[in-house]
C-alpha cells in the first residue's frame, strides 16, 4: 500500500517559513504560460527521494517527471491517466509463454540528465538494486525468476531478466503468469538510473534519470529543487513524444511543517502549490473562499475501512459482520473526516477498474440490533483499534462508542502512526478485534485490493495486511486465477462479483474514499493541472497564468 | 516528651517542640496548628482561593448528576449527526462541514451547554466536567505518591547520612537531570500499548494509573530533596540527641521525632505539587502521552481542541481556563498556608526585599 503520509502539524513553521518570505516568488509578477519558478511546499520530506526505494505518495509525486520507468502510466485525469503507455520501452510489452515471458525494447538515444545514454542492462541493475536495499516495492517483482534467491542472497543475478546494450531488448522471464506486471513495471521501482548509482538510499542525492526535469538540489529537512533535464530538449522529448516537457523552468520545494502556514503563503501569493490539502479546521474556509478559481478536490483510488478479526468471537459470527455493517453510517464519517471523504460500502473504490456501485448495508441502527439479537455473542469484550492521527483517531473514538450503544464492551487502543500497521499486521498482537484501516492503491488494478487483503494465503505473522484475516477458499482460489490473467473487460466483472461476494462476507465494515485537493496561489492555472490517480499532481501540467 | 507518642488526633508536633514557632504574646498552651490556623484565616486572598478551588472540586463532581438530568449524554457519547433544538430552532450538532455547533447555554435544556467538542458531537460540558475528574484525581493521587515516596526517601537519606545518603540524593540527582516532561513522555508512549507489568500485577494502557504512577514518579526528586535538606538540619537538634540518649530506634526517631515536624513543610509541598502534576497531566495528555482518548482530561482536551483552534476556539480556552484556575488557586492557597505555617519565611521575603527595594531604586 501507498501510504499517505504522515501529517505532522506542528507548531511552528521554522525556518524553512522565514527561507521563503526571504526568497519571495520570482515568478509572482506572472509572465505567459511558459517558464517561471514555482515555490511548493511539501508537509514532510518523502520517505525516499530515490526512485528505487520511495513508497509514498509524497515521493512518487515529487519523482514522476523525474524518473520514467520502461512502462508508464500516461500523463492525465482520472481514467485515462490509469492507462498503461510505453515509457522508455518502444512499445508494450510482448506477452508469450502462456502470459511468463514479457519481451520489451528500449528506445534508442536516450540519454540521462548527465549526459550519459541510457543502457537496457541499466533496467535490470535497477531491478537488483531495489533488491538489494530491501525496497518496500520488492514484492512486486518476486515472480520473476531468480529474483525470490536474489533478494535472500543479494549474490548474483536474477537470471530472468535477460539484456542487450545494443539491440535494447530486454527480456523478463516469470515463474507464473501475472496479470498485474505490466502496471508493475510501470511503477517507480524499476525505473532504470545509470549503472554507477550507488547501492545505497539516494535521497540527498537523487541519481539521473530521464523525464522533463531533474532534481539539482536535495536537502532531507529543508526541501529539493528542479531544474528542466537539460538532455531532455535535446534528445528525449523527441524519442518520448507522450510525455509532456512541463511549462516551468524550476520548481522550488520547501518544507512547511505548519499546514497553517501553507495556506497563508498561498493566500499571500509567497507559495503557489502545496502538496497536502488544507488543515481540517480550514478546510471548508479555503473550500469555500477558492473553489473553482485556486481550490479543487480530487479524488483518490482508496478505501478507509474497520476490519473485523474473523478468527475469534464475536467476529467470527457473519451476523454480528452483518450487523456492524447496518450500524456503521459513512454519512457521520463523512461529517468526522470534515468532508474530506465520500462515503461508500464497498472494497473497490470509485476510479478503481472493475468498480461498479453497490450498497448491500443501507444504515439501520434497527436492522443491526435485530442481527445481533438473533446472533448473541457470548464474548463481549472488544479491543478497537486505531493510530492517533486525527481524524482516524476520531473515527476510531466514533466506531468505539457504536459499539458501546450496541451493548459491547468496547476499550479504544490507540497507537502512534510510525508503528500502527506493525503493530495490527503482527498476527500475535494480542485483542486484535477490530479496528480502522486505509488502503490506497499501488497501481489502478483490482488485484492490488484483493490479493494482498482479502487472499487467506497471504495471511502471514507479521506484517499481515489481511487484518480480518479471511481465508475462503473458493474466493481466494477465484482471486488466484483472475491475478494471472490480463485485465480486460470479462476480468473487470469478475472483479465487481468478487467484491460483492466479500462484501457478503463482510470481513470489513467500508465507509469513505479520501478526495484530496489541489490549493494553488491565484496566479497559477487550476484547470490545466493533471491530478493522475497514481502520481497525483503532474508538475508537467502546471503553469502561470 | 519525646517519649510519648504525639497527641491522639493530632498530626503536628508537640507544643513544646516548638516548631512552628509559637507567636508572640500568643495566649500560653495554644498548640501551634491552632495559631497557624488562625493566621490562615486572616488571609483573605488564600481563603477566597480556597473557596475557588472547592468550587472547581464540586463542579468536577457534579459530573454525573449533570450528564444523567440536564445533559443526558456521557463524556464520550457521540451524537455526529443528531439535530437538536435550540430555542425553538433545529441546528445541527456538527454541520456537514465538520465544524461543531458553539454554546448555546440553557437554549436546548442544559444539551450542549458549551456546545459539542469537535466533529465527534460529544457535548462539551460533560467532558468538561469528567475531563476534570480525571484531571483532578491524576493530580492528587500522583502527588500523594510523591510525597509517601519523597517523605521516606529524605527521611532515610537525612536521618541515616553517609553512604545511604549518596545512594539516594545519587539516584535523585540522575532523575532530577533529566527533565521532568521529556521523562513522562518517554514512559507514557513506552506504556501506552502494553502496559505496565511489575510481577502479578498488570496495568492496562489505557488505565489512569499508569500517567499517575509515570507523574508521581517523576515528581519524586522535587520534593525529596528539600524534606532530606530539612531531616539534615533537623536531626542534629536537641531533642533528637535526646531521644538517642534515651535509646530510641532509628525508625522511631525517623517517624515520630522527625516527621512531626516536617508537616508543615510536607503540606505546603503537597498543595503545590497537586498543582504541578495538574500541568505536567496536561501537557502530557496534550502531547499525546497521558490520558488515553475517548476518556477526556483538560489537557486533553486543549489538544482535540487546538485543531479547531480557528473556528472554535472556545474548545481550548476552556479547558485551558480550567487548569489555569485549578493551578492558581492551589498555588495561591499553598502560599498562604506557607505563610500562616511558616511565618518567618514571610518575614525573611520581606526583609530580603526591603533591602533589595532602594538597591534596585538607585540602580
Amino acid at each position: 500500500m501507498k501510504k499517505l503520509g504522515v501529517v505532522i502539524v506542528a507548531i511552528v513553521s521554522i525556518a524553512a517559513a522565514l527561507a521563503l518570505s526571504a526568497c519571495g516568488s520570482s515568478s509572482s509578477g506572472g509572465g505567459g504560460k511558459e517558464g517561471g519558478t514555482l515555490e511548493g511546499a511539501y508537509t514532510s520530506y518523502p520517505d525516499y527521494l530515490d526512485p528505487q526505494l520511495s513508497y509514498t505518495a509524497e515521493g512518487w509525486t515529487a519523482m514522476y517527471n523525474v524518473y520514467t520507468p520502461l512502462l508508464t502510466y500516461k500523463h492525465a485525469d482520472g481514467a485515462e491517466g490509469s492507462e498503461v503507455i510505453p515509457g522508455l520501452a518502444k512499445a508494450l510489452p510482448k506477452v508469450t509463454n502462456g502470459g511468463k515471458t514479457y519481451t520489451l525494447e528500449l528506445r534508442k538515444g536516450l540519454k540521462y540528465a548527465n549526459g550519459e545514454p541510457v543502457k537496457a542492462s541499466d533496467f535490470k541493475n535497477a531491478v537488483e538494486r531495489m533488491f538489494k536495499l530491501d525496497s518496500g516495492g520488492s514484492s512486486f517483482y518476486t515472480d520473476i525468476v531468480g529474483a525470490e534467491k536474489f533478494f535472500e542472497t543479494k549474490q548474483g543475478e536474477i537470471s530472468g531478466i535477460e539484456t542487450n546494450d545494443s539491440t535494447g531488448k530486454i527480456v523478463i522471464n516469470l515463474v507464473k503468469p501475472r496479470g498485474t506486471f505490466n502496471n508493475e513495471l510501470a511503477l517507480m521501482f524499476v525505473a532504470p538510473v545509470p549503472a554507477n548509482t550507488p547501492d545505497k538510499d539516494q535521497t540527498a542525492s537523487p541519481p539521473p534519470g530521464v523525464g522533463p526535469y531533474t532534481i539539482s538540489k536535495s536537502e532531507p529537512g529543508t526541501g529539493w529543487d528542479y531544474v528542466r533535464n537539460p538532455q531532455w530538449a535535446k534528445t528525449d522529448s523527441k524519442l518520448l513524444p507522450e510525455i509532456p516537457s512541463g511549462h516551468l523552468d524550476k520548481i522550488n520545494i520547501h518544507l512547511i511543517r505548519n499546514q497553517s502556514t501553507q495556506v497563508n503563503e498561498i493566500e499571500q501569493g509567497k507559495l503557489n502549490w502545496i502538496f497536502d490539502p488544507p488543515p481540517a479546521d480550514r478546510y471548508q474556509e479555503v473550500k469555500e473562499k477558492y473553489e473553482g478559481t485556486q481550490f479543487k478536490t480530487e479524488p483518490t483510488i482508496s478505501t478507509y475501512y474497520f476490519w473485523m478479526n474473523t478468527a475469534q468471537p464475536p467476529f467470527n459470527d457473519l451476523k454480528v459482520r452483518q450487523a456492524i455493517n447496518y450500524a456503521v453510517d459513512p454519512a457521520a464519517l463523512e461529517r468526522i473526516y470534515s468532508g474530506q471523504i465520500a462515503g461508500t460500502q464497498q472494497i473497490l473504490p470509485p476510479g478503481m477498474p472493475g468498480y461498479k456501485k453497490f450498497e448491500l448495508y443501507p444504515h439501520s441502527m434497527a436492522k443491526a440490533e435485530e442481527l445481533l439479537k438473533e446472533a448473541n455473542p457470548s464474548d463481549k469484550d472488544i479491543t478497537v483499534w486505531t493510530d492517533s492521527e486525527s481524524p482516524n483517531n476520531e473515527a476510531g473514538a466514533y466506531y468505539q462508542d457504536l459499539l458501546k450503544k450496541l451493548g459491547f464492551n468496547a476499550e479504544l487502543k490507540i497507537v502512534n502512526p510510525d508503528n500502527y500497521f506493525t503493530i495490527i499486521g503482527n498476527t500475535s498482537t494480542p485483542n486484535l478485534d477490530t479496528g480502522w484501516a486505509d488502503w490506497f492503491e499501488d497501481y489502478p488494478h483490482p488485484n492490488d485490493f484483493f490479493d494482498p487483503l482479502f487472499n487467506g494465503e497471504a495471511i502471514q505473522p507479521t506484517n499481515n495486511e489481511n487484518f480480518p484475516q479471511i481465508d475462503e477458499k473458493p474466493l481466494n482460489a477465484k482471486i488466484d486465477k483472475l491475478a494471472e490473467e490480463q485485465l480486460g473487460p470479462q476480468q473487470e466483472d469478475e472483479y465487481a462479483e468478487l467484491d460483492k461476494e466479500y462484501m457478503e462476507q463482510a470481513p470489513w465494515a467500508p465507509y469513505g474514499t479520501r478526495t484530496l485537493s489541489n490549493f494553488v496561489s491565484s496566479n497559477i492555472d487550476l484547470e490545466g493541472i493533471i491530478w493522475n490517480p497514481t502520481f497525483e499532481t503532474d508538475f508537467s501540467s502546471i503553469s502561470f497564468k | 516528651m519525646a517519649f510519648e507518642p504525639p497527641a491522639a488526633g493530632l498530626p503536628g508536633p508537640g507544643p513544646d517542640e516548638g516548631f512552628p514557632p509559637a507567636e508572640a504574646g500568643a495566649p500560653a498552651g495554644e498548640s501551634p496548628w491552632r495559631i497557624a490556623y488562625r493566621r490562615l484565616l486572616r488571609n483573605r486572598i488564600a481563603l477566597a482561593f480556597l473557596g475557588l478551588f472547592f468550587l472547581i472540586v464540586v463542579f468536577v463532581l457534579a459530573a454525573p448528576i449533570w450528564a444523567t438530568h440536564v445533559a443526558h449524554t456521557g463524556p464520550n457519547t457521540t451524537h455526529t449527526l443528531e439535530k437538536i433544538s435550540v430555542n425553538g430552532e433545529t441546528k445541527e450538532v456538527v454541520e456537514p462541514s465538520g465544524r461543531p455547533i458553539g454554546p448555546v447555554w440553557l437554549g436546548a435544556g442544559g444539551k450542549f451547554f458549551f456546545g459539542a467538542d469537535g466533529r465527534l458531537g460529544r457535548d462539551e460540558m460533560v467532558r468538561l466536567m469528567y475531563g476534570g475528574r480525571t484531571s483532578l484525581l491524576i493530580g492528587f493521587s500522583s502527588a500523594l505518591i510523591t510525597i509517601v515516596f519523597a517523605i521516606v526517601l529524605g527521611l532515610l537519606a537525612g536521618y541515616y547520612k553517609g553512604a545511604t545518603d549518596s545512594v539516594i540524593a545519587r539516584a535523585m540527582d540522575v532523575l532530577w537531570a533529566i527533565p521532568v516532561l521529556l521523562l513522562a513522555i518517554a514512559l507514557g508512549t513506552a506504556l501506552a500499548v502494553g502496559g505496565l507489568r511489575i510481577g502479578p500485577i498488570h496495568v492496562a494502557g489505557n488505565s489512569l494509573l499508569i500517567p499517575i504512577l509515570i507523574i508521581g514518579f517523576v515528581s519524586i526528586p522535587y520534593i525529596a530533596r528539600p524534606i532530606r535538606g530539612e531531616v539534615l538540619s533537623l536531626r542534629e537538634k536537641e531533642f533528637v540527641e535526646a531521644a538517642v540518649a534515651q535509646g530510641a530506634s532509628a525508625r522511631r526517631i525517623m517517624f515520630v521525632e522527625l516527621l512531626p515536624n516536617l508537616w508543615s513543610t510536607i503540606i505546603v509541598f503537597f498543595t503545590i505539587t497537586i498543582a504541578n502534576n495538574m500541568l505536567i497531566e496536561s501537557a502530557l495528555s496534550f502531547l499525546g502521552a497521558g490520558v488515553r482518548p475517548p476518556n477526556s482530561s483538560w489537557g486533553s482536551m486543549i489538544s482535540e481542541g487546538s485543531d479547531l483552534i480557528y473556528s472554535a476556539p472556545l474548545l481550548s480556552i476552556l479547558p485551558g481556563a480550567m487548569v489555569l484556575l485549578t493551578v492558581l488557586s492551589l498555588n495561591v492557597f499553598g502560599d498562604g498556608l506557607r505563610d500562616a505555617l511558616d511565618p518567618r519565611a514571610k518575614v525573611r521575603l520581606e526583609v530580603t526585599a526591603a533591602q533589595a527595594g532602594p538597591e534596585g531604586a538607585a540602580i
